[in-house]
């Protein structure tokens, strides 16, 4: 159903009262970051399928559209999203799913949201409609707007379309496992990143290493020959499992946080359960201690940490340095000057 | 690119052939790539597309200045932009025209003058200059590094040029430098066309290419002139080719068609002398070489700088190459083959910072591999390598020739 | 100074102020922070192969010249990265990855020329893009300054960064935000085994179908390239690459993986060929081989120079089943120009660059050529498609940005150019197109015949 009128419409009543708005999807990913406080504008009925051609490789749908009723139309093309948002929930949408710019295990290979996305439609804070990028995968007209609505969280504008490239999915998968420790696993597995293989996932948790590999069927077998390992079926963990963090790991954490680092860092200890994702790119560990020590540590390593779920009144993201911090709040100006989206929902400065 | 050259100048054969040049350049910048001076300096007016823009506006302004000089002189005249080129700009001939111009219009310090002077009046004689290498002291520090650490061969009594009468004659350009520096290069090439039943000739005398590149115009058409006069007689007595061993002067000696083609004295011939010149590499391919093939050294490695003039002048890059593997040479591949090594004539002497600077960066490259030989064919990079490497640098027909010998 | 009035886009050219060849980045930030200081604009060039006028220096400004600026700072094989000043030239990045089996995937086809920085600016695509994704999906920081003086560090040698998405920005501002002086690109992999086809077509309309056949059978090809009858007869004089010259147009297919993948796909690709008619096929069998067919699609653009001595080189973007139609358009547009159109392009991505060709020393027939440009460039949009793909805008594209952007659009990209500099001092009037300058480019099309920018010198 398109909304965009009504939706806009409330937009601009906010902006004449001066009263902040809390955009709200399917609120699957409310966790994450810091709750806002304000009035709620709900943008999941501004639903549908705005076009698709499987022959462009492109969808352009509304930000209230049911992600998983956006894989289930590629699927019946035999395509697919290839960075394979986790939807942390049946009623994620697509918008919310942008804001939020998560990547699930395929991302170290086959590239993140923000590399797929190819245009928006938004509502920016002086209430008006302003589209950036659209169907085709090359654009250098203007800045990059579309790629920055990629996790802003919403504080930016108010997403109402948005157009992604997509892929065929691969014709084969195969799972293989091993079993190693962690140093090993992450050895093991950027030593493999750096040859030409079909890799699309690569994670470690207690003592087993799992690996995707995608693409033609001789092809996967060929791999596995080179990397010494048979395909295993049993005890192995779904993709999706992973993906939606419905793992034991993730949903035991009491305190998930998550570091963000160069892949081939070794082991960073944090004196707790650790989930190794993005073939060592992407680390989870439910952990005890306090932010301070755990930013430390990763930033030393070259990454940063985000406490993605759990933790008290705690600072959710790695503090930017203060340069960038500064354009932050100047970009977050240029687009919402009154500071009507989201407020206190990325960061408790804007 | 639009062109703003004068009437009168468009008028001129040079103007005219200057203006074409210029309009075929898109300024895509794709030669900047593979200029070795753009590669060091960084600086637009240091690359092909800088230095084509710099003689556009002298040309156009008719205002040379020593700045424009200056980046001209800079370039080696190596070519590797004329190979890069998409667009066929024939960048060397617009930068003679180019120096011609500055040459003429802008004065050039005094230093500058003796030396370049000094140049001309030595190094084309091989007897003055062989007396003058043998002074040593005096004159030592005109030279360049490369002359300097060249002891000039000798050549033992017992081997000596072949005098066997052969149906096949051919004239062999002993050249200057070479036949006072490195005699055993000629002398390979006499022997080996020797044994393919090919007398080879000797012709004396410098082909023209160092007074040329460093636009003495005058001084080039002289030497080219007397050149004809000398070679005509050999030519008519049934020589069927002219056969030059210093890659350097194949263009210069194929240039003299063009050289001389207002002169109605010497149009014709020059243009049958150009057409009868041969770099002994393209001479050799069309022979059968079964006999130099080599089986002793199997394992050897050698590496093969290509000169400038070989690959980019004369565009037979590749081709000794393959010619020396078809015999059973071991080649080491060379990264970045395409760069001068920085000897480019003269450019040693004057420009002698920058040419150290890509002699070091050619050595690495050659010695990558630990080769036991650098081949190359050209005296110039041959004497200018040998300057920078402990390892022995041949001229490749040297090594054919132990090879047989 | 001459030789930097201007960029791979000669027609519009202006003598700067003063140039600057910084050394190092200590004296970049000493430039800018006088610069800032006396309010002198910037304007930052790399290896100036651009082919918008994006370098195009303003007389009363500083151009800011990054080529001195050219080591390779750092490659780490294990993580799969390379730290590189802006000056670095794109092929040099791969040659230094190769010992380790690694290399930098966009390939612009000035990519012997070209420098990161550069590339970065203009989010430069390339013939591998279509698998391999634009220079943002291959960069994973970027450092900036900016004309305050402050140093951004955006992006991480991780996959991500805490906070706005601004390393995405980056990409593809030209020059508008910051002065880049640092960058970490991804390294991926050679491709275990790469082999292209080359097929023969009896018109453009049939190579742009077999396109959509090769895409819609689940084939992803590593590169998918068209060019028609008369670049080809330019690349072939060029270098002989091997191209049928009785063809209409070409299609360059490149498929790259493992052995037996490669196998696979070139299978189907050539039951596609068979299947749509191509008049020849020639499939790469070495490595030696591949190279030289790409050598004509690389050299394409100069080396159309050899059939009239200029062209201006259009970069529209369309949905890939508009190509026949817009073909169809162009090649109406350019009889009823009398100005022969080379056509040269990523089909895969649908980026067409339509090279218009001229004489610049007849002065109707550049004007000619930039009517005849404008007139593509709204058929572009027109399709649903953009005015550029990957050359950006510059200076050249700026008048059809008002065409693509209704007003709110360009606001907030001023907005945005605010944020990141105040005083406007970086590239001023490049990109973005001001809303008064767009004002009266309406008032001109109304009065006609006047062109665009009458205060630039042009040959």
């Amino acid at each position: 159903m398109d909304l965009q009128q009504s939706i806009v419409q409330k937009v601009r009543e906010a902006i004449e009262k001066r009263s902040p708005v809390a955009i709200i999807g399917g609120n699957t990913k409310a966790f994450y970051g810091y709750p806002s406080e304000a009035e709620e504008l709900d943008i999941s009925g501004h639903r549908g399928v705005l076009e698709y051609d499987p022959g462009e490789l492109v969808i352009s749908c509304r930000s209230g559209s049911l992600l998983s009723d956006i894989s289930v139309i590629l699927a019946e093309q035999g395509q697919y999203l290839p960075f394979e948002p986790p939807a942390f929930g049946e009623q994620a949408t697509i918008g919310g799913t942008v804001a939020c710019g998560f990547s699930g295990p395929r991302r170290p290979w086959s590239g993140s949201l923000r590399d797929y996305l190819l245009g928006v439609k938004l509502i920016n804070g002086k209430g008006e409609v302003v589209s950036y990028g659209g169907q085709v995968m090359k654009n250098v007209a203007g800045y990059d707007i579309s790629r920055l609505m990629a996790g802003s969280m919403g504080t930016l504008g108010v997403l109402l379309e948005v157009s992604f490239k997509v892929l065929p999915v691969p014709a084969h998968e195969m799972t293989l496992g091993f079993d190693c420790d962690q140093a090993e696993a992450i050895r093991k597995i950027n030593s493999w990143s750096g040859l030409p293989l079909p890799l699309s996932g690569a994670f470690w948790n207690q003592g087993q290493l799992q690996v995707r590999l995608s693409g033609a069927g001789s092809e996967l077998s060929r791999a596995a020959k080179r990397m010494r390992a048979e395909e295993i079926n049993e005890n192995c963990v779904a993709w999706s499992e992973l993906r939606e963090h419905r793992m034991d790991f993730f949903t035991n954490a009491a305190r998930l946080w998550r570091l963000s680092l160069p892949a081939a860092t070794g082991p960073i200890d944090l004196g707790g359960n650790c989930l190794v994702d993005w073939g060592g790119a992407q680390r989870w560990y439910d952990t005890q201690l306090p932010a301070l020590g755990v930013r430390r540590l990763a930033a030393a390593a070259g990454g940063h940490a985000t406490l993605f779920r759990g933790g008290s009144n705690e600072e959710r993201f790695h503090p930017l340095t203060p340069a960038v911090k500064r354009m932050h709040l100047r970009v977050k100006q240029a687009f919402d000057p009154l500071a009507l989206f989201n407020p206190g929902r990325m960061s408790r400065d804007w | 690119m639009r062109t703003f050259l004068s009437d009168s100048l468009r008028r001129t054969p040079v103007g005219r052939e200057a203006d074409e040049i210029l309009r075929s350049c898109v300024h895509c910048g794709f030669c900047n790539a593979t200029c070795p001076t753009y590669q060091v300096l960084g600086d637009e007016r240091d690359g092909p597309r800088g230095r084509i823009y710099l003689i556009k506006e002298m040309l156009e302004n008719n205002a040379a200045t020593r700045e424009t000089q200056h980046h001209l002189d800079r370039c080696l005249t190596c070519r590797a932009c004329e190979t890069t080129c998409p667009s066929g700009v024939q960048y060397n001939r617009l930068l003679e025209i180019g120096r011609a111009a500055a040459e003429s219009s802008v004065k050039r310090p005094l230093t500058e003058r003796l030396q370049r002077e000094f140049i001309l009046r030595t190094v084309p004689r091989p007897a003055l200059f062989r007396q003058l290498l043998s002074l040593a002291g005096l004159f030592r520090p005109l030279l360049p590094v490369a002359v300097k650490k060249v002891v000039p061969e000798s050549v033992s009594k017992t081997e000596c040029w072949p005098e066997t009468t052969r149906p096949r004659k051919v004239l062999l350009l002993e050249g200057c430098v070479q036949p006072v520096t490195a005699p055993r290069i000629n002398l390979a090439a006499a022997k080996i066309l020797d044994r393919l039943g090919i007398q080879a000739i000797p012709a004396t005398g410098c082909c023209g290419a160092l007074s040329h590149h460093l636009s003495r115009e005058e001084k080039t058409l002289a030497t080219v002139k007397s050149n004809i006069d000398l070679w005509w007689p050999l030519v008519e007595a049934g020589a069927e080719a002219i056969i030059l061993t210093a890659s350097g002067c194949a263009p210069t000696v194929g240039d003299y068609g063009r050289l001389l083609e207002w002169d109605r004295n010497y149009a014709e011939r020059a243009q049958k002398i150009s057409a009868l010149s041969h770099d002994i590499s393209a001479f050799l391919e069309r022979e059968d070489l079964g006999q130099f093939a080599n089986s002793a050294n199997g394992d050897q490695r050698i590496v093969f700088h290509s000169p400038c003039t070989l690959q980019h002048g004369l565009k037979r890059a590749g081709r000794v190459e393959t010619l020396l593997e078809g015999l059973g040479f071991n080649l080491n591949p060379v990264q970045d083959a395409h760069l001068c090594c920085g000897s480019a004539g003269s450019y040693s002497i004057l420009q002698k910072k920058l040419s150290q600077q890509l002699l070091a960066a050619k050595i690495e490259k050659l010695e990558e591999g630990e080769p036991a030989v650098i081949a190359t064919a050209n005296i110039g990079c041959l004497m200018h390598l040998q300057s920078g490497t402990g390892r022995p640098v041949k001229h490749w027909i040297e090594l054919l020739d132990q090879q047989s010998g | 100074m001459r030789p930097f009035e201007c960029d791979g886009l000669s027609v519009y050219r202006a003598l700067p102020l003063m140039v600057a060849l910084p050394t190092n980045t200590g004296q970049v930030r000493e430039i800018l922070k006088t610069c800032y200081r006396l309010g002198v604009p910037v304007v930052t060039r790399g290896a100036g192969t651009g082919l918008s006028g994006g370098a195009l220096p303003l007389e009363q400004g500083l151009l800011l010249v990054l080529t001195k600026l050219n080591r390779i700072l750092a490659i780490d094989p294990l993580n799969r990265t390379a730290r590189l000043e802006p000056g670095v030239r794109n092929q040099a990045i791969s040659e230094s990855a190769a010992r380790y089996g690694l290399y930098y995937a966009p390939d612009p086809s000035s990519q012997v020329a070209c420098s990161i920085g550069g590339n970065v600016a203009e989010n430069s695509g390339g013939v591998h893009c279509l698998k391999y994704g634009l220079t943002v999906h291959n960069v994973l920081e970027v450092t900036v300054l900016t004309i305050e003086g402050d140093e951004l560090v955006l992006g991480s040698e991780a996959l991500d960064a805490p906070g706005f998405d601004l390393l995405a920005l980056i990409n593809g501002s030209e020059g508008m935000l910051g002065v880049i002086i640092e960058v970490v690109v991804r390294l991926l992999p050679l491709p275990e085994t790469a082999q292209v086809v080359l097929a023969g077509f009896a018109s453009s309309e049939a190579a742009a179908a077999t396109v959509s056949e090769i895409i819609g059978a689940g084939i992803v090809p590593a590169g998918l390239e068209m060019m028609d009858r008369l670049s080809v007869e330019a690349v072939e004089a060029f270098n002989s690459p091997g191209y049928p010259r009785d063809a209409e147009a070409v299609l360059l297919c490149e498929l790259d993986g493992g052995e037996a993948e490669v196998a696979e796909q070139m299978t189907r690709v050539r039951e596609i060929l068979e299947t749509q008619r191509a008049s020849s096929v020639t499939v790469s069998h070495s490595e030696s081989e591949r190279l030289r067919l790409w050598q004509g699609r690389k050299n394409a653009f100069p080396a159309v120079g050899r059939i009239k001595p200029d062209y201006y080189c259009m970069d529209g973007t369309i949905p890939r089943r508009e190509l026949p139609r817009v073909l169809a358009d162009i090649s109406a547009a350019s009889s009823r120009y009398g100005l022969a159109v080379a056509n040269v392009f990523h089909a895969g991505d649908g980026n067409l660059h339509p090279l218009i060709l001229y004489d610049a020393n007849q002065q109707d027939e550049l004007e000619k050529a930039e009517r005849l440009g404008a007139e593509i460039l709204t058929m572009c949009i027109e399709a649903g498609g953009t005015v550029t793909g990957e050359h950006g805008v510059g200076m050249e594209k700026i008048d059809s940005m008002c065409e693509q952007f209704p007003a709110a659009e360009l606001e907030q990209f001023h907005a945005l150019k605010y944020a990141f500099d105040p005083p406007g001092l970086l590239n001023p009037g490049k990109a973005v197109p001001t809303l008064h300058r767009c004002a009266e480019l309406g008032a001109m099309h109304v009065h006609g015949g006047k062109l665009p920018f009458p205060d630039l010198p042009r040959f």
